[in-house]
């Protein structure tokens, strides 16, 4: 129930390198987040537009596929989002740790 | 309506019968004066792929979707284009961007109660959602793989570049303890003559411990990787300037919130003074921000100046009285709050003293005219900090100092003009301390209030600090101390930190020509400065 659901954030928080996790609704408003608020909503917003338009690419080059995941890998972080029709985890990791 | 219908298909009819060949030509071209017929038209069913989207991130695309249709779309295909962002002409008008600047801005805040997000978590959707996603976030975070890994070595090039801009300063060590600086703020900062490694901070009172001293003064090894002080002082009143006595290794002197003068000494076992100045008329009875021990090994005096103007010269063996006094006034009425004072390198008598009015003045000790000299006016808030040009070397430079104040600048001067000479602007904060390198004649360091410690190399440029170094957590910074070999600085700051920062060599150390570049400069610093005055007396006149 909830509590596994609690238990499963705080693993994934926990797991070596992890900076933040954040699940996002359909509307890219943050429901659960272990960040602060101002670096919490940019990454809600910039990450739900970013996840909107890789889906729509992903159905507009074939409308029987859907995006599944989305890993973005930067000089300094990895970003990735576990995308959903009505919501999205984003967990953001430091792979050098 | 039925009507129409069957006179469609009577025409159709009719058309079929003529001639097989002209089917698929529209009928509806043979427009008669009988008015006007409909006729079927065969529609190609046509297939556009999307229209490129040039799209550009963020505000240059309208949030509300404008559709451009082609004929006839499958209606599944209607929803990708609403989700897709609709491209904006190359040319974005400022006005346009500033219209969905707005809308964006309208839209975000929606924000869902804790209820609302509790409801969310607990529902049946998000729990499958979350099932599925953390498993495969959880496998990939599992994976370590970097991908990106370039064995030639290129990658590790540019960090090495950062690293070498970071290499103009370092921080060295951060000293703090638990009990006695936690929630004070630094005072003051001196380092031992005699001992490099050692550093006396002082501490005003915490507020919230009110059952400890209000005054608390540390000594802090650096030498040992030790986090604790060496020495912990305090006493009954915050301490607000604190210097170690030179000539007396031992002996570290403090000036109070009270006005009281304490001494400290390293031989006894005691935590508390061991010699304190009366608190009388006599003494201080005004805060003492400045102390300082001048003079040479058999004529020395610890000099102290209180926020009333009251300057007291004392024997470091006999503080129940001071061996002379002086009232600093200006103009024979007005005393100066003094804030910050300085000795130039090498002088007893004559020294600058700065005010809580935003004025520098200079002062003597001795003579027919002791007291203050001159008023150097430039600064637009309380002048929290000054130093003396203090690098000995083929030139003098003693007449330069530089002050900081609470206007956000530092200003250079020299003591032959009561003009600034040169206004440093780097800053948006308020600036508490300024110093000059011991070492380096054109190097000067600075903090304000955003927690930058910014280094000035006047030879290199005087509008861009040439190092700069922002403290982790932005606390206000208090003070700046260089150490005495030049190579490293000491800041303290608003959470009673103390930071101690080694200075890269390529900054610190001085080449064999700074001191005549410095010569240079400063002459183009006077040009500039007569120049600017010119132009601002010409449009005066004009």
């Amino acid at each position: 129930m909830s509590a596994e659901v609690e238990e499963t954030l705080k693993r994934i928080q926990t797991h070596k390198g992890v900076i933040g996790t954040i699940v996002v609704n359909a509307e890219g408003i943050p429901i659960r987040t272990t960040l602060d608020n101002s670096t919490t909503v940019q990454y809600a917003g910039l990450l739900h537009q970013l996840t909107m338009k890789a889906r729509s690419t992903v159905r507009d080059l074939d409308p029987q596929n859907d995006l599944t995941f989305l890993r973005i890998r930067s000089k300094k972080h990895e970003i990735m989002v576990a995308p959903d029709k009505e919501y999205l985890l984003i967990v953001i990791q430091n792979p050098s740790e | 309506s039925p009507s129409l219908s069957t006179s469609l298909s009577v025409s159709h009819l009719t058309y079929l019968s003529r001639s097989p060949v002209c089917m698929c030509l529209p009928d509806y071209v043979c427009v008669s004066r009988r008015g006007l017929r409909l006729g079927m038209a065969k529609v190609t069913q046509v297939d556009f792929p999307p229209k490129q989207s040039v799209s550009y991130s963020k505000e240059t695309q309208t949030p509300t979707c404008t559709q451009t249709h082609t004929q006839a779309k499958p209606a599944e295909e209607e929803e990708e284009e609403e989700e897709m962002a609709e491209p904006k002409p190359a040319e974005e008008s400022q006005e346009e961007k500033a219209d969905q600047e707005e809308k964006q801005e309208e839209v975000p805040p929606k924000e869902l109660t804790e209820e609302e997000k509790m409801q969310l978590l607990h529902s049946e959707e998000f729990m499958a959602f979350f099932d599925r996603g953390s498993r495969i976030v959880e496998r990939a975070l599992s994976e370590r793989v970097d991908v990106c890994f370039d064995y030639s070595g290129r990658d590790l090039e540019d960090k090495e570049g950062e690293m070498q801009a970071g290499a103009k300063m370092s921080l060295n060590r951060a000293f703090s303890d638990e009990r006695w600086s936690k929630n004070r703020v630094v005072t003051c900062l001196d380092w031992s003559p005699q001992y490099p490694e050692l550093l006396v901070a002082s501490y005003n009172n915490n507020e919230d411990a009110p059952h400890e001293p209000d005054g608390v003064a540390l000594v802090w090894n650096m030498k040992y990787k030790k986090t604790t002080p060496e020495y912990t002082f305090h006493c009954q009143s915050a301490v607000m300037s604190a210097a170690f006595a030179r000539f007396h290794p031992n002996l570290v002197v403090g000036g109070t919130y009270s006005g009281q003068i304490v001494l400290w000494d390293n031989r006894s076992n005691k935590r508390t003074p061991v010699q304190r100045t009366p608190l009388s008329a006599s003494a201080h009875t005004h805060p003492v921000y400045c102390v300082n021990v001048v003079g040479t090994q058999n004529a020395h005096n610890l000099i102290s100046i209180s926020t009333d103007g009251k300057m007291c010269s004392w024997s470091l063996d006999m503080l129940s009285q001071p061996q002379d006094s002086l009232e600093l006034v200006f103009k024979q009425s007005k005393a100066v709050a003094v804030t910050s004072m300085a000795f130039p390198l090498g002088d007893v008598n004559n020294f600058v003293v700065g005010s809580e009015d935003g004025s520098v003045y200079t002062a003597c000790r001795h003579g027919s005219k002791a007291g203050i000299s001159d008023v150097f006016e430039g600064h637009h808030g309380p002048v929290t900090g000054l130093s003396c040009h203090s690098a000995g070397g083929p030139v003098d430079f003693s007449h330069l100092f530089i002050s900081a104040s609470f206007d956000w600048t530092v200003k250079l001067w020299t003591t032959k003009s009561t003009r600034p000479l040169y206004s440093f602007e780097d800053s948006c904060d308020y600036v508490y301390d300024v110093m000059w390198s011991p070492t380096h004649p054109a190097l000067f360091a600075c903090v304000d209030g955003s927690g930058r410690l910014d280094l000035w190399n006047l030879n290199n440029d005087t509008e861009v600090p040439s190092a700069s170094v922002c403290v982790d957590g932005s606390p206000a910074l208090n003070r700046v101390r260089w150490a005495h070999s030049g190579r490293e600085i000491a800041t303290g700051d608003s959470d009673g930190q103390v930071l101690v920062y080694d200075v890269g060599e390529q900054i610190c150390v001085p080449k064999a020509d700074e001191w005549t570049r410095l010569v240079h400069t400063l002459v183009e610093i006077n040009e500039n400065r007569d120049e600017g005055e010119e132009l601002a007396a010409q449009r005066l006149v004009a």
